[in-house]
């Protein structure tokens, strides 16, 4: 199975050198080809499973956290904002 | 617009904030303009460790939207991860719904030009809103308030069934006229409570759809009639050029009028979707999805058909009654009060008159102005059997404001307001007035016809204002001409 | 004799009879880790300062006659994926080096009701990815029986700490076996719970779907203790299963007779060592002699297990840990000019190798035009399996097997070979897949004197049953050796 390292790199926002890619790409290779021993089995359905439904929350506020502990663990901060380079808007 | 023969197909998916107290995967308060990063925790902003629970109203008001959209509810339902990296999205991915959303097959009738059209609702689901991004000069980078973050959503989406601006516009009045009578929402376009990604592409009629293109970032609706227009006239021009449409996602840009391409369909993004395995399935039973379908109330675009058709409002007068639930609702009481005996429209011009000019100068909802429907109606009837003249009426509505418990009959009889059609009181009346008026009779005889006016306008005076004008102008005719 | 030797269950007796104050344990388990640590380097983060006040307090309540839980006072050592508010939570990465939760885990909270003192944050394989603890970033935890060999993983540092006396009892977090593993490899016992049965919030996901936090303990009786205090329904995380949840110390009856034993041939065959196989053999005669009968029986291939057992795990983690972008918290690199290259470089420098393999798999396993051919036919492999544990259990109440194919490797044996090192989870996965509940228990020694872990495999929700199955064999072979450990 031939493996695009450079664009699953990008999705998952890695950077490989190119020597990295070539030991990546053996190495994923040997991988790919143990998950490959699944058996032969109709997968067509949906995805979901009725018997294990799940219990709602309440619509109901409640306020635990300050800013300032909230933020404490951020890199960067201004003006009680997360700081992050400069983004097109989109 | 000229489309130069070309048709254009439009296909809307509409995001809209719901107004619940809490967000939809945590406690913290759901609501706009907050300080920066003042409503956020540990879940919403993603922190390792944190899990999402589902708010319960949310899957509520989906439903509730998906019954008023005529929609098949999937009692069995489950949500999924979008995943992307963006600085507003702290978990990097969004927990939306893929293959099998809340609601499905479903359809809304648009009224434009007085005509019903129905338009396909492809699928309702919910979702989380990301965060907002403050771009200001005075800082070097880009600052993130997570406070939207988790604010709950649904996205409505739409068939290309859309042929025009005007629909565009007309579907997105009646979406946004109904979140608000389900109570859902605040419809609020100014705080981006509905927001809308539009999809359009033009083709010749009897070809097949063009390539669709997106556009991204329409905040208002005027802006996406605008974008709209814009949109498919560039496709035309491209088309008319020799060119070819492109599948891209483009950005409207409301202050320069025009959009610009965000990424082609190279760039697309590769969202790797997959089941959200924090969340246990959703599973709605019988009996609950039985009571929000019996929770739905009469929906506006019903509401309007329904004011133009059986009580023969004109659409204009229909519309801006549904606009309001309040007004519509009071409105209804008021025909229910005249018990077949008042003219509907009558009810409407003093809903869309009288009370509406009280709600715009002081800011009072219909039942803080405290004018009882059955007194409005009683009113209006008295009006229309010409007991009382229309100034006597505007007097009687005054008295009513000032909710003295008063019923108008009580007031017309305490002020002396009933029109006095008496045809004896009234000759009497038109005859002293002729008497003392030589000169206007004179000058009527002489061929100055407007001195009738003068004459009846002395009758009114000397009637003090209760005399029936039609009947004294009749006597005065046939004295004058006499 | 030292207080650290002792269980949790005899330390509890002792202070409830006020023989030993909370202090005098604490203190204890502290000099032994200022003995031991500088060679099993089992910690990340030590809170002798917090533990010993909390140990006053406890003592102090004791003193008042308050009621108190069995655990109150006893030194608890946590897995660094599991967050304690205002201890650092690292994850063993550079990712979250200075990461200090302003929270607690659920399991956290409710070890706080029962008055637990925490000895600190134990080391782990990188985001619990490993079998060895070698992938941490910060150090590599010796086997307390040879320190030239790991300690298994990913829970290295929680399964070697009690072990050699560095904390009486510890939670650890099994996504892959990475609770039943070490404990077999390090001679204690560990439990891997029910899906659904304790809370996962505030444990750093890994695999959302196979998750479970779970005890380590040097006797059943201990394990049972601290899964009693940790189990529950939690409002915070949907996947947790309301139902009653019995104190399971107090219902290990150590009978196993008319127990039928499934003994699955599959998983005594290739791969696993003939001392190993021979070994946990013996622990199934005993069940025999015990009155149990053994009754063979048909269990998913191992292959299958383990694909889909990577595939579900690596695309859940792709997801999980993109969250670690440099701009709420943890790692942010120096290097960069712009968002793009502030991820990437931030992801690249903060993740270890190991972390980058599984969430580059994760991707492509999602990734548009794998999904179905992957992940879709994983997950309903999943089913296959699951459905197969079902009919097993139709003939037999428990399944016996090895818990891994060895015994304890030595450092770097399989770091060039990442599927070799993926092998060594091919007896623990299906538990993890199927959503089931197991327990390691120690049955012996190999020719190195290296510990063997005997894995019994339970229906859902039957830890009751997995513990006391657990318990009746420690009865009657008198106990785990751990004085090699403990000395």
């Amino acid at each position: 199975m031939e493996m695009d390292i450079k664009r699953l790199a990008k999705l998952a926002k890695l950077k490989f050198t190119p020597e990295e890619e070539e030991k990546y790409a053996a190495q994923m290779a040997n991988i790919v080809a143990m998950v490959e021993k699944l058996p032969d089995l109709d997968a067509s359905g949906p995805l979901i499973d009725p018997d294990n439904p799940m219990e709602f929350r309440h619509d109901e506020v409640e306020k635990k956290y300050s800013r300032d502990e909230l933020l404490a663990n951020a890199p960067e901060v201004q003006a009680g904002c997360v700081v992050v380079p400069k983004t097109v808007a989109e | 617009m000229d489309t130069k023969g070309y048709e254009v197909i439009i296909g809307l998916e509409v995001h809209c904030e719901l107004n619940t107290k809490s967000k939809i995967y945590c406690s913290c308060r759901s609501s706009f303009g907050a300080e920066v990063n003042s409503q956020c925790c540990p879940i919403c902003m993603g922190m390792p460790g944190t899990l999402p629970t589902l708010n319960e109203k949310v899957v509520d008001y989906a439903v509730k939207m998906g019954y008023a959209l005529n929609c098949s509810i999937n009692p069995v339902s489950k949500q999924d991860r979008k995943n992307y990296f963006y600085p507003d999205l702290p978990k990097a991915y969004q927990i939306s719904q893929f293959d099998i959303p809340l609601c499905e097959h479903g359809y809304l009738d648009i009224l434009v030009d007085g005509k019903e059209k129905r338009i396909g609702i492809t699928r309702i689901h919910i979702e989380e809103d990301a965060g907002k991004l403050i771009h200001d000069e005075s800082f070097a980078g880009t600052l993130v308030d997570f406070n939207r973050c988790g604010v709950p959503l649904i996205e409505i989406v739409s068939e290309p069934d859309l042929r025009s601006s005007a629909e565009a516009k007309a579907y997105l009045d009646t979406i946004r006229e109904t979140v608000i009578y389900l109570g859902i929402s605040d419809g609020k376009m100014q705080e981006g409570s509905i927001r809308c990604d539009i999809n359009v592409s033009v083709h010749k009629p009897g070809e097949p759809f063009g390539t669709r293109v997106e556009m991204k970032n329409n905040n208002t609706f005027s802006g996406a009639v605008r974008a709209i227009e814009y949109e498919a006239a560039r496709q035309i021009e491209v088309l008319e050029n020799g060119g070819t449409i492109s599948q891209e996602t483009r950005r409207w840009d409301d202050l320069k009028n025009c959009n610009f391409l965000l990424r082609s369909k190279e760039d697309a993004q590769d969202y790797r979707y997959f089941p959200e395995p924090d969340l246990a399935t959703i599973l709605l039973d019988e009996d609950h999805l039985k009571e929000l379908k019996d929770s739905i109330p009469e929906l506006p675009n019903k509401k309007t058909v329904r004011f133009m058709r059986e009580l023969g409002l004109p659409e204009e007068d229909a519309r801006q009654l549904v606009e309001s639930v309040e007004k519509a609702a009071y409105f209804e009481e008021i025909v229910a009060a005249g018990k077949g005996q008042i003219v509907p429209k009558d009810a409407a011009n003093w809903v869309l008159g009288g009370i509406s000019r009280v709600i715009n100068e002081t800011g009072k909802s219909i039942a803080e102005i405290g004018v009882s429907a059955g007194d409005l109606a009683e009113l209006i009837q008295m009006l229309e059997k010409k007991e009382i003249s229309s100034s006597a009426g505007n007097t009687v509505f005054e008295e009513l404001l000032k909710a003295t418990g008063k019923h108008p009959k009580e007031i017309v009889a305490e002020k002396g307001l009933a029109q006095v059609s008496d045809s004896g009181v009234l000759q009497q009346i038109v005859d002293q007035v002729v008497a003392a008026n030589e000169k206007s009779v004179n000058d009527y005889r002489g061929g100055k016809t407007n001195a009738l006016g003068f004459l009846v306008g002395q009758c009114m005076k000397a009637s003090k204002g209760k005399g029936n004008p039609a009947i004294m102008r009749e006597m005065l005719l046939k004295i004058l001409n006499g | 004799m030292e207080l650290y030797r002792l269980t949790a269950a005899e330390l509890s007796r002792m202070m409830q009879k006020k023989e030993v104050s909370s202090v005098e344990v604490t203190r204890s388990v502290f000099d032994r880790i200022a003995k031991k640590e500088p060679e099993i380097e089992a910690y990340i983060t030590l809170n002798e300062e917090n533990a010993l006040k909390k140990a006053a307090e406890v003592d102090e309540k004791r003193a008042k006659g308050e009621s108190l839980s069995s655990l109150a006072g006893i030194p608890v050592g946590i897995k660094d994926n599991i967050c304690v508010k205002g201890l650092p939570t690292t994850c063993a990465s550079k990712m979250l080096a200075n990461f200090v939760p302003p929270y607690n885990a659920t399991v956290i909270e409710k070890l706080n009701a029962s008055d637990c003192v925490y000895t600190g944050k134990l080391n782990m394989d990188e985001f619990a990815m490993g079998s060895s603890t070698e992938t941490s970033f910060f150090k590599k935890t010796k086997n307390p029986f040879d320190t030239s060999r790991v300690p298994g993983g990913s829970s290295g540092g929680s399964a070697a700490a009690v072990a050699s006396g560095e904390a009486i009892v510890a939670l650890g977090s099994d996504t892959g076996g990475s609770i039943r593993q070490p404990a077999s490899f390090c001679g204690v016992v560990g439990l891997k719970p029910t899906y659904g049965s304790v809370s996962r919030f505030g444990l750093v996901a890994f695999a959302s779907s196979l998750d479970q936090i779970g005890p380590f303990g040097r006797s059943v009786e201990d394990v049972a203790m601290l899964y009693s205090a940790i189990c529950g329904k939690d409002s915070y995380d949907t996947t947790t299963v309301r139902r009653e949840y019995p104190r399971f110390e107090e219902k290990l009856t150590g009978q196993v007779s008319g127990l039928k034993i499934g003994i699955p041939d599959v998983y005594f065959g290739q791969g696993v060592s003939n001392e190993v196989r021979e070994k946990v053999m013996e622990a199934a005669h005993r069940y025999e002699q015990m009155g149990a009968t053994l009754v063979p029986v048909t269990l998913p291939n191992t292959d299958y297990a383990l694909a889909a057992y990577y595939i579900i795990a690596c695309a859940e983690a792709s997801s999980n840990l993109a969250r670690f972008d440099g701009v709420k918290y943890g790692y942010r690199t120096s290097n960069y000019s712009n968002l793009e290259e502030m991820y990437e470089n931030t992801r690249s420098e903060g993740f270890g190798d190991e972390v980058k393999r599984r969430i580059m798999l994760g991707t492509y396993v999602l990734s548009s035009g794998y999904y179905d051919a992957y992940y879709k036919k994983a997950k309903f492999t999943q089913k296959l399996m699951q459905g197969m544990f079902h009919e097993a259990f139709q003939k037999a109440d428990v399944i016996l097997c090895p818990t891994a194919p060895d015994t304890a490797f030595t450092f770097g044996a399989n770091s060039d070979d990442q599927v070799k090192m993926y092998m060594n989870d091919i007896l623990t996965v299906t538990v993890n897949i199927t959503g089931l509940p197991a327990i390691s228990f120690p049955c012996g020694f190999d020719g190195k004197g290296l510990p063997i872990g005997c894995q019994l495999i339970g229906d859902k929700f039957s830890e009751q049953q997995l513990l006391s199955t657990a318990f009746a064999y420690e009865k009657a072979a008198g106990g785990f050796d751990l004085s090699r450990t403990l000395d």
